[in-house]
């Protein structure tokens, strides 16, 4: 059995007590802190929130009041602002959060970016993008010589390329860390279109990520700009990069030739004969309709159903397929085109 | 007294009285502007009762041919003046119209000896009556000098009655209700006055029953609310019987095409995509509201 005086549990025990309450006090205190914090920042929403408003929207003269001081205000104005660019596009409502972050919030969001709390540091850069702080670029670039997360340095990135595109492109050629496609998307979609052209320049060069994410970003900006570009990949030696080319070119949606897409037909991947089908959408029935016939008795069941629905969609596309049921003698392809007839018939 | 010459082949005052009031009261009800127009000879002394028989005649049967089927010719009691009543038709119009069948008169041989004048009356109120829409017309048109092809206009029943329209915005953001509140309580549509209320959910939207009033009802709503969603909320009052009276206004972060088609498939009037310019919004309500009346 364990010998333990009474005075040792005793005192043990008035420790503990102690370590506790003082634990209990220091919970009570940052409990208080929130709730002043939430407190100031609420007042400080319901009292300016109109008169944000009457600035950001109704041109009225900037007022000194707007100014938030201490962190908990901050707070407020990052709430305001981030409503206003959520749903709001206005240039001039832009210009003016940018113009008074540069003043007002940039010390903020510098010291932040110092702090030792990873979610502080990733809340200053989230937030000069969205506001826009350019003057922070350089503490940006002093703040990357530190050791930072992996997402820390994607934001930075996605601030490079609002700020400085240049920059970006420099930084994302010696990047070392390798970024999902859809995180490049993410930074694809913001560059301006002079910048994001030039990803094609030199294609070879980038990794695969980036190079289906600038082609997928080409297809989601729709920007005829991005037509010749897509059609010199076609000749690419890599079949997803073809697939995807082509996959762009029909999200365009303007089909200026049909000659580069006739090799395609005869493709040996049947996902591109897909894809072919699909563009032949936006091509006149009588330039694509021989294409189309052989892609309906194509061996895939996909190929056979884009071509039909390709060849339905078209004004004189249902007399075409009654005609090519008559005519052919492929018993799976007749199956399709009649299946195709029946579904837009019962549309209309 | 003069004699009366009377046509038999068009309707009559007495006849048309009953037909006005109707017409009157659907002017509010479906908000479709009337435009009254009488004429008259512009040297109605002149000539023999043979023939002013004649020519009461000829009038009759040219006003006849030029109506359309959905307008209203009738002759009013004392035999000198006729009416027309122009359904859906603004003044702006019935002006051409009476540029055009004067021209014609004007120019065409046979109608050489009627010249006429007019008088014009927009209708866009229930306030008027029968009889003193044609006494006022009739004091218009009861000088003699009065030129040929004059035009008279009676502006005493031409303002529409100003109406309530409810308006309700479902948005979660605080900020942003605000924001839509604000403006929205700002704007200033002729004729139509804007009851605004918002909305943090749904589920709130619902259990306010204000959607449940016969008045117009504009709903500026959120793709996704919490509590019930947009689409949810589409669905109910696009089922309820007189859903017609409700304009609904989608806002949504998805700017896909399957997203709008959706959204406009299942009922709304207008799909905006976030984030959208304040002023585009208004000018959409604006044009909304400047398509109900004539």
């Amino acid at each position: 059995m364990i010998g333990l005086s009474v005075s040792f549990l005793l005192k043990v025990i008035v420790v503990l007590l102690v370590i506790l309450f003082l634990f209990t006090v220091y919970l009570l205190f940052q409990r208080r802190r929130e709730i002043r914090f939430a407190e100031t920042r609420d007042t400080f929403l319901q009292n300016y929130s109109l008169p944000w408003y009457n600035y950001l929207i109704n041109d009225e003269n900037f007022s000194i009041v707007l100014v938030p001081r201490g962190k908990a205000q901050v707070a407020a104005v990052e709430i305001i602002f981030s409503s206003y660019l959520k749903n709001i596009l206005d240039e001039k409502v832009e210009q003016k959060i940018k113009e008074f972050s540069n003043l007002y919030l940039k010390e903020f969001y510098e010291k932040d970016l110092s702090s030792r709390r990873w979610s502080i540091r990733m809340n200053a850069l989230y937030r000069i993008a969205d506001f826009k702080i350019d003057e922070l670029l350089n503490a940006c670039q002093q703040f990357e010589k530190s050791k930072i997360s992996e997402e820390e340095n994607f934001q930075l990135l996605k601030i490079y390329s609002l700020f400085q595109p240049e920059l970006f492109i420099e930084k994302i050629k010696e990047l070392t860390v390798h970024y999902s496609e859809s995180e490049y998307r993410r930074l694809f979609v913001l560059l301006e279109d002079d910048i994001f052209i030039r990803l094609f320049e030199d294609f070879d060069s980038w990794t695969k990520n980036i190079q289906f994410a600038a082609i997928d970003t080409a297809a989601v900006k729709r920007n005829m700009q991005y037509i010749d570009q897509l059609k010199q990949l076609l000749t690419h030696e890599v079949p997803e990069i073809q697939i995807r080319a082509l996959k762009g070119l029909y999200e365009i949606g303007v089909i200026d030739e049909i000659d580069p897409y006739v090799p395609f037909v005869t493709s040996d991947m049947w996902e591109v004969r897909l894809m072919v089908a699909k563009i032949f959408k936006h091509v006149p029935l009588n330039y694509s309709y021989t294409y189309l016939e052989q892609l309906l008795e194509d061996e895939n069941w996909w190929v056979r159903s884009q071509a039909a629905k390709t060849i339905a969609e078209n004004k004189e596309g249902i007399a075409k397929l009654q005609q090519f049921m008559e005519s052919s003698n492929d018993q799976y392809a007749i199956e399709m085109a009649q299946e195709s007839v029946v579904r837009k018939q019962g549309n209309k | 007294m003069n004699k009366l010459f009377i046509a038999e082949d068009i309707m009559q005052e007495h006849e048309v009285k009953g037909y006005f009031e109707i017409l009157r009261e659907s002017v509010i009800r479906s908000r479709f502007t009337m435009t009254a127009v009488f004429f008259k000879l512009a040297n109605s002394s002149q000539g023999t009762d043979i023939e002013r028989h004649q020519v009461n005649h000829q009038i009759s049967a040219f006003l006849k041919s030029k109506i359309r089927k959905t307008d209203l010719l009738f002759q009013l009691a004392d035999g000198m003046h006729w009416g027309v009543f122009f359904l859906q038709s603004s003044e702006v119009e019935v002006k051409a119209f009476l540029t055009r069948i004067f021209a014609i008169l004007k120019q065409e041989r046979e109608f050489q000896q009627i010249p006429l004048k007019a008088s014009i009356t927009e209708i866009r109120n229930n306030s008027v009556n029968f009889e003193a829409l044609l006494e006022k017309n009739k004091q218009k048109l009861a000088d003699d000098e009065q030129p040929s092809w004059s035009i008279e206009q009676v502006t005493d029943y031409n303002v529409q009655p100003t109406e309530l329209v409810k308006v309700s915005i479902i948005e979660q953001n605080a900020i942003f209700r605000k924001v839509l509140e604000t403006t929205i309580s700002h704007l200033d549509i002729p004729h139509f006055t804007l009851e605004v209320a918002s909305y943090e959910d749904g589920y709130s939207f619902l259990k306010s029953d204000s959607y449940k009033s016969g008045h117009m009802h504009l709903v500026i709503m959120n793709d996704i609310l919490p509590r019930k969603n947009g689409l949810e909320i589409l669905h109910i009052l696009r089922e309820m019987p007189n859903e017609k009276k409700f304009i609904i206004y989608m806002m949504s972060e998805r700017n896909s095409e399957g997203a709008s088609l959706n959204a406009y498939e299942g009922g709304v009037d207008e799909f905006i995509v976030k984030p959208f310019n304040l002023r585009v919004l208004e000018a959409k309500i604006r044009r909304t509201f400047a398509r109900f009346w004539l």
